[in-house]
């Protein structure tokens, strides 16, 4: 079905600090159907992390969503209080894997009492069963460990959280997330934390999973490695904009934006490079700071006089291939210049 | 940088560049205290005692000493402002002599307590693990293990009542506290790499005690020692009522917390007067107190913002 | 867990063994001729030396504090100068009022402490919030003896609803109720101070955790986020404040006690100071440190036993 899942439109939030104000999402706009993966990816301090927390509403006190619309299923989110967000969005519709499981879980109760909590206030009536004695809610907190691939999770379940490592910890949160079968995933940089090894088991993890339920998930890291191997569609995000949007295979072919050409060839590669790695020069801009006309101008290879003053459009280049930048796309088979 | 710093190290310069820092954090800390509303009325009731305190004679109406049998259990009136007591002397004037004997026992048995409290647990520190630290540790622990008033009492009760006893009684059992929180100080700054650099480069342990683990102790003790002014003036109170303070007839706001005690149900007065006064001095100081902790603590001035 | 125990446990022979010593020295320098003042003023110079005799008081200091440890370990806390009743009899009739005493009063501020407590956390900002805080600092600031002597003022004597004095009569459940009422108020008032501020603090802190925000995101309402997920971290630290404050109030409730004319064991003590009656100034002074330490003692085994990291560390 081609209806859209999840909605956003000229989504604005701002960070308040002391007297600062400033956008962490300036206009976002995308969509999520049915079942896909949307990546997101962006340099540290671009804004993305505060997307999936302002989808899920739980912005720190110093961020506020000052515009926009979320639609999840054709409902406005940001229309909803806050018992009935808690209620029937969050851990039901809308569930989210966090960055650090390092500290995710309460240390003093054990996983079985953590994970049947969030069975009692989640799900459904019917699905609890009739019979609501716990035993039938542990096995199925057992079943899900074991999906997520723990090892030996009838012993593990009523172990602290602190027994378990880095790894373990982000399993059991996949296994939280998937509790009720959400329609849509918000992973937020999910393997960031981890060691390289453990990345890659918890990426099958979540393909698998994603393969059999069939949700969709909005999938956010600053790794395109990553994102490339787990995203139907891609959304870069600069300096608190989305500067390209398009399928996977779309624009890692063919980078239409300056800013992600230069993503793309900032990655190490032994069989083209030698020498020094390349890197984009200059650093993100504060967000309060942002320069004049293009956000990117600065570090932009392809920057022209033009680029100084006007903010560029988002326009379909092609097919389902967006970019944001004033040369449209006409960037030349231009290389690198290190 | 470290040129500049060797060419300017002639000892007037650096001695004056350190101390003009020092007078603007301590300015900058006041700063702070004082734009706080807690730190407004604190400041404001340790000053009325300390004024109190020093200027009684010119502040007082009467004679605290001075006895109108007549017209003893008098209610407030014009001239006796919050009436007499069993012995026709004038509250009011009692009261203010009483800060007298409460701002020198709590100011005093505090600055006792800290200094000492501060040196040994520093050397205790500083050598960790070896005999002398183990005896340290255990003196402090002997001591804290006795109620700070019980004690108190008995060593008072040993070496007699007096003001500078009770002062010295009361920094005998408050000295551990002060010791322990220097010693965990030390512990950590001994290990911190300026120390260690400070070493290299051949500083004596003197030097680097007074320069480096001292200053660092200072932040915890102070903070400490502004809420142990509240307390310090609650235990004079305690044992002055119990009769084991100061003498009668000498004022003290225990004892006529005691003799009020004593003729309760003839005058309300004589009591109501005496426990106000204690505890409105004690929330001024425990304003104060918190005021400072929030000052010296970066953390909690975050949190406070 | 045991391990850390018994640590514990053989840490505190040396510190009783520096306390019995402190003790023994206080009560050596304490002024009176404990012999004389026993026999009265009509006591011959032959008996005084033999009652000193018995009480080892003509031996050398170390013999005499040989003679005290020993006894203390027998169970032998001496004799009382005054009434001749055994310091350990006298002791342990006065224990259960100052318990009970202790008990009631931190139990009473535990429950309405911690409640303020966690409830300025959910009101945080608001009316509530100020409320609170204003009365913990109130609470915290204002003596126990001072409070005592306040609620004396205006309930016992001018409304007359509260009896000034005693315990009330052995054995009359409602009368020992009865006169425990305004005591365990004049106490628990600082500690309702104390604590909830502390709660406060705490839950504070634990509410801005990473764990917290996830069981939000999970959808879990919000008190029982509050009241099991929050405050079963941030009670962990306040429970060993409330060990801890037990053992303070065992010690440390005598002027309420002399206020009240309870016949706790402070009351004992300081009515021995006054009368010179060194053994059971040293046996009360004894058994209330003793009770100190252990309360000390069983507060921190308790942490260690409620956070269930310490225990497997």
């Amino acid at each position: 079905m081609n209806k859209k899942l999840l909605e956003v439109k000229n989504l604005v939030v701002e960070y308040r600090l002391g007297t600062n104000i400033m956008r962490a999402l300036d206009n976002i706009s995308f969509s999520i159907k049915k079942g896909e993966v949307l990546g997101i990816a962006g340099e540290s301090g671009c804004g993305k992390s505060s997307l999936g927390l302002a989808i899920m509403r739980l912005l720190p006190r110093a961020g506020k969503i000052s515009q926009g619309k979320i639609l999840f299923k054709e409902r406005n989110l940001l229309r909803l209080s806050e018992t009935e967000m808690n209620r029937e969005i969050r851990g039901r519709e809308i569930a989210m894997i966090f960055q650090n499981p390092l500290h995710a879980l309460n240390p003093v109760f054990t996983i079985e009492t953590q994970m049947v909590d969030i069975m009692r206030f989640n799900l459904r009536y019917q699905q609890l069963n009739i019979n609501k004695k716990n035993i039938s809610l542990k096995d199925r907190a057992i079943e899900l460990l074991k999906e997520t691939g723990l090892a030996d999770p009838e012993e593990r379940i009523s172990d602290y959280p602190f027994q378990f490592s880095g790894g373990m910890k982000q399993r059991v949160m996949i296994a939280m997330a998937f509790i009720s079968n959400p329609p849509l995933l918000i992973a937020d940089e999910p393997t960031t934390a981890l060691d390289v090894t453990i990345e890659a088991e918890i990426l099958v993890i979540i393909k698998n999973l994603v393969n059999k339920y069939k949700n969709s998930i909005l999938y956010i890291s600053h790794d395109l490695g990553v994102i490339s191997e787990i995203s139907d569609r891609v959304m870069i995000i600069y300096a608190g904009k989305i500067v390209e949007m398009a399928d996977s295979r779309s624009l890692f072919d063919d980078p239409r934006h300056p800013y992600t050409r230069a993503l793309l060839e900032s990655l190490p590669d032994t069989k083209t490079h030698k020498g020094r790695l390349p890197t984009i020069p200059g650093c993100v801009p504060p967000l309060d700071k942002l320069p004049k006309g293009c956000s990117f101008h600065p570090r932009c290879l392809f920057v022209e006089e033009i680029c100084k003053k006007n903010t560029p459009e988002f326009v379909e280049l092609a097919p389902n291939h967006w970019v944001a930048c004033l040369r449209e796309g006409k960037l030349g088979r231009r290389t690198k210049c290190f | 940088m470290i040129q500049e710093n060797i060419a300017n190290s002639s000892p007037k310069r650096s001695n004056y560049r350190k101390k003009n820092s020092q007078i603007k954090k301590i300015a900058g800390i006041l700063r702070i205290i004082l734009h706080d509303y807690r730190g407004q009325i604190g400041s404001a009731f340790i000053i009325l005692m300390v004024v109190c305190a020093i200027f009684s004679p010119w502040i007082a109406p009467f004679d605290p000493y001075e006895q109108d049998i007549l017209n003893r259990f008098a209610s407030p009136s014009l001239t006796h402002l919050l009436g007499t007591d069993y012995l026709g002397r004038d509250i009011l004037s009692r009261i203010i002599y009483g800060s007298r004997v409460a701002a020198m026992v709590s100011f005093g048995s505090v600055c006792f307590s800290a200094i000492a409290g501060v040196i040994i647990g520093v050397i205790g520190g500083y050598k960790e693990g070896r005999k002398l630290d183990y005896a340290i540790i255990l003196v402090f622990d002997i001591i804290r293990s006795f109620p700070q008033l019980i004690l108190a009492l008995a060593l008072v009760a040993v070496i007699g009542p007096s003001v500078r006893n009770l002062i010295l009684a009361l920094a005998f059992t408050a000295f551990p506290f002060y010791g322990r929180l220097a010693r965990a100080e030390t512990l950590s700054v001994k290990e911190e790499d300026y120390v260690k650099a400070a070493k290299a480069l051949g500083a004596t342990n003197i030097q680097i005690i007074f320069k480096h683990i001292i200053p660092n102790t200072l932040s915890p003790v102070i903070v400490t020692g502004g809420m142990d002014l509240a307390t310090m003036i609650m235990y004079e109170a305690s044992l002055s009522f119990l009769g084991l303070g100061v003498r009668p007839p000498t004022a003290s706001w225990g004892i006529m917390l005691r003799n009020g005690l004593t003729y309760i149900h003839t005058s309300p007065f004589m009591i109501i007067w005496p426990a106000l006064t204690i505890a409105i001095a004690m929330i001024g100081f425990s304003l104060f107190a918190e005021s400072l902790r929030i000052a010296l603590n970066p953390k909690e001035r975050k949190l406070h913002e | 867990m045991l391990k850390y125990v018994i640590k514990r446990i053989l840490w505190i022979i040396p510190t009783v063994l520096g306390v019995l010593i402190l003790l023994f020295s206080l009560t050596y320098f304490l002024p009176g001729d404990p012999a004389s003042v026993m026999l009265g003023p009509r006591a011959t110079p032959e008996l005084i030396k033999d009652l000193n005799h018995r009480l080892h008081l003509d031996q050398p200091v170390y013999t005499r504090l040989g003679y005290y440890i020993l006894g203390v370990l027998r169970g032998d806390l001496g004799e009382s100068v005054w009434s001749g009743h055994k310091v350990s009899s006298l002791i342990v009739n006065s224990l259960p009022y100052t318990i009970i005493l202790a008990v009631c009063s931190m139990g009473l501020a535990a429950l309405v402490g911690i409640f303020l407590g966690v409830f300025a956390t959910i009101y945080k900002e608001s009316i509530i919030d100020h409320l609170v805080t204003g009365i913990s600092l109130v609470g915290v600031a204002v003596p126990d003896f001072v409070a005592a002597c306040l609620l004396l003022l205006i309930f016992a004597v001018h409304l007359n609803l509260f009896p000034v004095l005693g315990a009330g009569e052995a054995g009359n459940i409602a009368d020992e109720i009865h006169h425990l009422i305004l005591p365990v108020i004049s106490l628990a008032i600082g500690w309702i101070g104390y604590l909830s501020r502390l709660t406060r603090e705490t839950m504070l802190e634990v509410i801005d955790s990473d764990y917290i925000r996830v069981a939000k995101a999970f959808g879990i309402p919000a008190k029982h986020i509050y009241y099991k997920y929050a405050l079963k971290n941030a009670i962990i630290p306040i429970i060993t404040v409330i060990g801890l404050g037990i053992g303070k109030l065992l010690g440390g409730a005598v002027l309420v006690e002399i206020i009240f004319n309870r016949p706790g064991l402070g009351k004992l003590v300081v009515d021995a100071v006054y009368a010179r009656d060194l053994p059971v100034v040293q046996g009360g002074i004894l058994m209330a440190t003793l009770l100190f330490v252990l309360a000390n003692l069983i507060a921190d085994i308790s942490y260690a036993y409620i956070d269930p990291r310490i225990q497997y560390e």
